[in-house]
């Protein structure tokens, strides 16, 4: 079992973690939740190896931990699957699943072959049908987080630390994965599972333990605990406070797809769209919903003009003007504006400061003959590190710095400086903490409230259900459902993004609930 | 597709390359002889000594160059075929190997496998070509080796100059040239050429030779600028900065004299009270004779590219049957201000 | 480019004392006042005199330094956005030729060969960023073609020779008031500054207020960062990668105004190995060859330093063989300073 006893880190001017202590049983789930800053990661990455100093003591098996490194964990049977993808984009997946742990033949050569054979049964287990030879870097970012399950499987682990497994997984392979848990806890593999998702807390976990701000609040047996009482160990707030919807009188339409139709390009294994139809109106919130590889990120990017006009057809009006983007400089132009799926790659360029990174795409407000108005810059930097609460020693330090949630806003408040009309969100509460979603949710309501029109796309149906006003399901690049607010409910989504039925018959046919 | 267009982009590299080379191994001969008529079919020469002319019409004859970017090569080139231009039965096939030694051995090659007449070369290193050089003696090909030469003896003739000769002169006018000002001492700033070439060494050993006859004659200063004008720039107006009093500058050619010169004036030195001493002589514009008629450099020696002796040698070789000696040592000559406008027409200067 | 997120432990800064990091900071200044101190106690002296301290010799050693730092802030722009221009000696060696042939041979006068030597360069240049972003080749590639390609050109255009530049006011040489515009000298306050300086700090103060101070500059540091976000920021990452290169090619080309009038000619074999100096100059001063980190006076202090080593070497008569090897040890020690510091 492993004993955490008193564990203390500092960084300058932080304190990370401060006098944690519980236990974990061999064999059991144990959940870990908290808001982001409260410390878990720091916790993790001081059981995997990757901080070599600390104050206090950690058993695993009854010896003293004292690792030096990763490797030093993976030999002792801590295994890692970490909320940060660690995949090398340009290798394929059964590279990856061995890098550093690579098979030899006899003859010291690479047996590619074992390796692939093996990494096929990996994956298998998770009833994924990927060619093992097939670049990480062309698979969704869900496929991809299986792929590190799988990496983490193969090196043997006693005790996985499993760090947000979920945030980029659709329904089905969230099943999967809690399938290959059952199994490994049924093997007596011991887990710690870090998630913001309280549902699967109380799905598969025996135990869970609260964190905040570095201190040890409290451990629950899952069954003896519900949601608002973590909830309330972990930010002192009530459920009902987290999803602030206020209604909205919607505007004129500002909007309207009319036949979207995106040519698939076989390479990036991404799903084309199909005549896909509807309308946004000012001060409205659009929900997309859908399985993953449903074209939810393909119709955000169609908007924003990421693809090139041949691959697009149909007609896209703003504010009744036709309009076809030929990159996003004119989808910015127009008054689009884009919070995508990956932050770290698509968003943010992390070598850069935290204000760099918010003006750069609306430097144009700041600019007078051509030259950078500091001034006016920094003020506009500093109100938006106010209004989303980012926490930041301040504006000129690398974005990288910062936290995942606070990264999130920081690319938030990049799209918000363009003072957009439509406002396109692609998963934007992926890996943030409870407290930041529930800024940012407030944050999204209001700019409903002062007349934007918001198309969310995301994964978490609780989400959608609580925040939009309109529900859109895709499958497989078709529209298959269109819900309002009050006739939407998670079964009816569900459903209609499972219509493959629907789907095949390749008519202009929309499932009306 | 991005390993087939990776592959397309390979193979249109390869074309181009190969459409290259063609174009350039031809004649590019300034003076190309106006016939077009087919080289008449060489029976393969077999013996070694089968030294009895047999008279044709037509002569091909491949000159492979080491790298004509230089200027003093590109000259040579230019020698041999305004040479060959007298000799209409001639005909030059030129190719240029870019101081690569690999290139130049396919370059060899290829002209025996075009079944030339005979050979010259002027080879970028010895070791590297000895081999495709035997190879072609062998096979009954005669062949004259320009200025550097190869190992062993698997050659008709060699002809070049005397790089110790040449500093040795230089060196010893120098010596009058003090005794001449009454200089004592006599400080010598030397610029010299890449020192993995011979030249360089030879050029620096023979003036050294030169100058023990004055014992007032100095060298205080010594630095390397690679044969280029560019590069002897700073390195002499470091040297000018560094040693105030300077009566002679040696450069071991004429680029790099001209660059002291030009150092000389911005350092606001007097240029007439200093001697500047180039070598090559080359009869271009921005050749050394030039430099001379024109009141730069004091004085330079002729460093003969042997281009045009070697056309002599090849109608004797192929049409009168002769035998040559195995080395031909070419003269220099001094080039000063008395005899600069004479030599520069002498060598056919545009 | 895909980047590898890789779980790195966070740099504990106390580690390092605020003195190291000040020094890491401003790491190419220091190495300039190091190297600075360095060859002045290294200089011979005469009669009292320390020479290389002499007004003359600095002047020279900014002088030398401001041909290769022209290129280098060139370089520097091409090397923040994450790429390489190797053609630059090979476009210096063309625009020679062409000014040099422009004069001599076509009679033409200074304005009109000033444009168009600056066009020729920015022409290679914008051939250069052109086919990088419109066939997505490597820069590496297309410069080194670009590199042969212009030298092949040069070549033709000379006709295998050197092309001597003479000046007056006859006809059929070229006008004096080239060779003052870009070899004379100002005298200010009875010493006399060369022309060289002034286009070197001019250059750079043009550039380095153009990478600070507008949208374009912080597009150049975004784009060297990460292409995919500034693109779907809203940037024109073929535009900005364009304009960059052919400013390359224009500097390239002002540079090889500068050096016609020093030699007094247009060689086609002049040039060779400026992009390898260019690079160091870049790397020495703090550049990330990575792209997306690096200063425009970094490349100008290491353009600095070069020069200086030169001249302590040549005043010392030291052999040019302890200069390629200290050169490359110092190109060394930067990058590993530079990584420190991060």
């Amino acid at each position: 079992m492993l004993e955490i006893k008193s564990v203390s880190k500092s960084f300058p001017g932080v304190r990370a973690l401060h006098n944690v202590s519980f236990d974990v049983q061999t064999g059991e789930v144990h959940a870990l939740v908290g808001e982001n800053g409260a410390g878990k990661s720091t916790l993790m990455k001081i059981l995997s190896g990757v901080y070599d100093e600390y104050e206090g003591e950690v058993y695993w098996q009854g010896q003293r931990l004292a690792l030096r490194n990763p490797r030093d964990a993976q030999t002792q049977g801590i295994g890692i699957i970490h909320q940060e993808l660690n995949l090398i984009p340009e290798l394929t997946v059964a590279e990856n699943i061995f890098l550093g742990s690579e098979l030899h033949t006899p003859l010291r050569t690479l047996d590619t072959k074992r390796m692939d054979r093996q990494a096929v049964e990996l994956l298998e287990r998770f009833n994924l049908a990927i060619p093992p030879n097939r670049p990480v870097k062309w698979l969704r970012v869900g496929e991809q987080q299986l792929a590190e399950v799988a990496k983490a499987l193969a090196l043997d682990a006693r005790l996985l630390i499993f760090d947000e497994p979920t945030s980029a997984l659709s329904e089905t392979e969230i099943e999967r994965l809690f399938a290959v848990i059952a199994g490994l806890k049924s093997q007596g593999v011991t887990m710690i599972y870090i998630s913001h998702k309280l549902d699967e807390v109380f799905r598969i976990a025996d135990c869970v333990t609260v964190l905040r701000d570095g201190e040890y609040i409290g451990t629950r047996r899952v069954q003896e605990t519900n949601p608002q009482e973590l909830i309330r160990m972990m930010v002192g707030r009530t459920l009902a406070e987290l999803f602030p919807k206020e209604t909205v009188a919607a505007g004129e339409v500002v909007l309207s797809v009319d036949n979207l139709n995106l040519a698939a390009d076989k390479r990036r294994s991404s799903r084309s769209l199909r005549d896909v139809s509807f309308t946004v109106r000012r001060g409205e919130i659009l929900g997309i919903a859908g399985l993953m590889g449903a074209g939810r990120t393909e119709l955000l990017e169609t908007l924003f003009g990421v693809y090139p006009p041949a691959r697009v057809s149909g007609q896209v009006l703003i504010n009744g003007k036709p309009q076809q983007f030929r990159s996003p400089e004119e989808a910015i132009a127009a008054g689009l504006a884009f919070v995508t799926e990956d932050r770290k790659n698509q968003s943010l360029i992390v070598r850069l400061s935290v204000a760099q990174n918010m003006t750069l795409a609306a430097l144009k407000r700041f600019l007078s003959m051509g030259f950078i108005r500091f001034a006016a810059e920094e003020q506009a930097v500093e109100n938006a590190i106010q209004q989303l609460h980012i926490k930041t020693p301040n504006s000129e330090v690398d974005v990288d710095t910062l936290s995942g949630g606070n990264q999130q806003k920081v690319a938030l408040a990049k799209c918000l400086m363009t003072r957009p009309i439509i406002l396109l969100l692609d998963e934007p509460t992926r890996g943030i903490d409870v407290g930041a979603k529930a800024e940012i949710y407030t944050l999204v309501s209001h700019l409903a409230q002062e007349g934007a029109a918001i198309v969310m796309a995301s994964s978490e149906l609780p989400e959608i259900l609580a925040m939009c006003d309109r529900v859109l399901v895709l499958c497989e690049g078709r529209l298959t459902g269109e819900f309002s607010r009050a006739e939407a409910t998670q079964e009816r989504i569900m459903e209609a993004a499972t219509a493959r039925q629907i789907v095949r018959q390749a008519a202009e046919f929309e499932v009306q609930a | 597709m991005k390993t087939v267009r990776m592959f397309a982009f390979l193979a249109l590299l390869v074309v181009l390359v190969m459409t290259m080379t063609a174009c350039v191994a031809p004649a590019t001969t300034t003076t190309a002889p106006a016939a077009g008529a087919e080289v008449a079919a060489t029976e393969a020469a077999p013996a070694a000594d089968a030294q009895a002319p047999v008279k044709k019409d037509k002569y091909l004859i491949g000159m492979s160059q080491a790298n004509k970017g230089e200027p003093w090569r590109q000259a040579m080139n230019d020698q041999i075929a305004a040479a060959a231009a007298a000799h209409p039965e001639f005909e030059v096939v030129f190719a240029d190997a870019a101081q690569n030694n690999a290139k130049q051995v396919a370059d060899v090659e290829n002209f025996i496998q075009q079944g030339i007449d005979l050979l010259i070369i002027s080879p970028n290193e010895a070791a590297p070509l000895t081999d495709v050089v035997a190879k072609a003696y062998d096979k009954g090909i005669p062949v004259i080796v320009l200025d550097r030469k190869v190992n062993g003896d698997k050659y008709t003739m060699w002809i070049g100059a005397d790089n110790q000769l040449i500093g040795q002169k230089a060196g010893e006018y120098i010596a009058t040239w003090c005794k001449d000002q009454g200089h004592t001492p006599c400080n010598v700033i030397e610029i010299r050429g890449l020192e993995g070439a011979t030249p360089a060494k030879e050029r620096g050993d023979g003036f050294r030779a030169g100058i023990a006859g004055n014992p007032d004659v100095t060298i205080i200063a010594s630095q390397n600028a690679d044969w280029l004008r560019e590069k002897a720039i700073p390195v002499s107006q470091a040297m000018f900065q560094a040693n105030p009093v300077v009566d002679v500058v040696y450069a071991h050619n004429d680029p790099m004299g001209e660059a002291a010169i030009i150092s000389a004036e911005n350092a606001k030195i007097d240029l007439s009270k200093i001697a500047f001493v180039g070598i090559d002589a080359l009869p271009t514009p921005d050749g050394g004779i030039k430099s001379v008629m024109d009141g730069k450099l004091t004085v330079t020696y002729v460093y003969p590219t042997g281009g045009a002796q070697a056309i002599d040698w090849a109608a004797k070789i192929l049409e009168a049957g002769e035998k040559p000696p195995a080395t031909v040592v070419l003269e220099t000559e001094e080039v000063t201000k008395d005899n600069a406008a004479e030599l520069y027409q002498k060598y056919g200067g545009k | 480019m895909g980047q590898t997120t890789v779980v790195q432990p966070t740099q504990e800064s106390s580690r390092l004392s605020k003195f190291w990091i000040f020094i890491l900071r401003f790491q190419s200044y220091f190495g300039l006042i190091a190297i600075l101190v360095l060859s002045a106690m290294l200089s011979p002296v005469r009669n009292g005199h320390n020479i290389f301290l002499d007004p003359n010799n600095l002047l020279n050693i900014v002088r030398f330094a401001s041909e290769n730092g022209i290129i280098a802030i060139g370089m520097t722009l091409v090397i923040l956005i994450g790429g390489i221009d190797l053609s630059v000696g090979a476009v210096l060696a063309l625009s020679a030729v062409g000014a040099a042939s422009f004069m001599m041979r076509n009679g033409l006068g200074t304005l009109p060969t000033i444009f168009l030597v600056l066009s020729l360069g920015s022409l290679c240049g914008l051939t250069n960023g052109l086919i990088i972003t419109r066939f997505s080749i490597q820069a590496f590639i297309v410069t080194l073609a670009m590199l042969t390609i212009a030298r092949g050109i040069a070549s033709l255009w000379s006709g295998g020779y050197a092309i001597p530049l003479a000046f007056g006011d006859a006809p059929g040489v070229a006008p004096a008031s080239f060779k003052m515009l870009f070899a004379g000298s100002f005298t200010v306050g009875g010493v006399d500054i060369p022309v060289q300086i002034f286009y070197f700090i001019g250059v750079g103060l043009i550039a380095g207020m153009f990478l600070k101070r507008t949208a374009f500059g912080r597009h150049v540091y975004a784009v060297g960062g990460n292409e995919t976000a500034s693109r779907l920021s809203g940037v024109n990452v073929n535009r900005v990668k364009t304009i960059v290169f052919t400013i390359s090619g224009l500097l390239a080309g002002l540079a090889a105004l500068l050096h016609a009038a020093l030699v007094n000619q247009g060689s086609h074999i002049d040039g060779n190995g400026y992009e390898l100096n260019a690079i160091a100059a870049v790397v020495i001063g703090g550049t990330s060859l990575a792209g997306g980190v690096g200063t425009i006076v970094g490349s100008m202090v290491g353009a600095l330093i070069l020069s200086i080593l030169d001249n302590i070497l040549g005043l010392r008569n030291i052999p040019s063989e302890y200069q390629m090897i200290l050169k490359g040890v110092l190109i060394v020690a930067a990058v590993l300073l530079q990584r420190q510091r991060r």
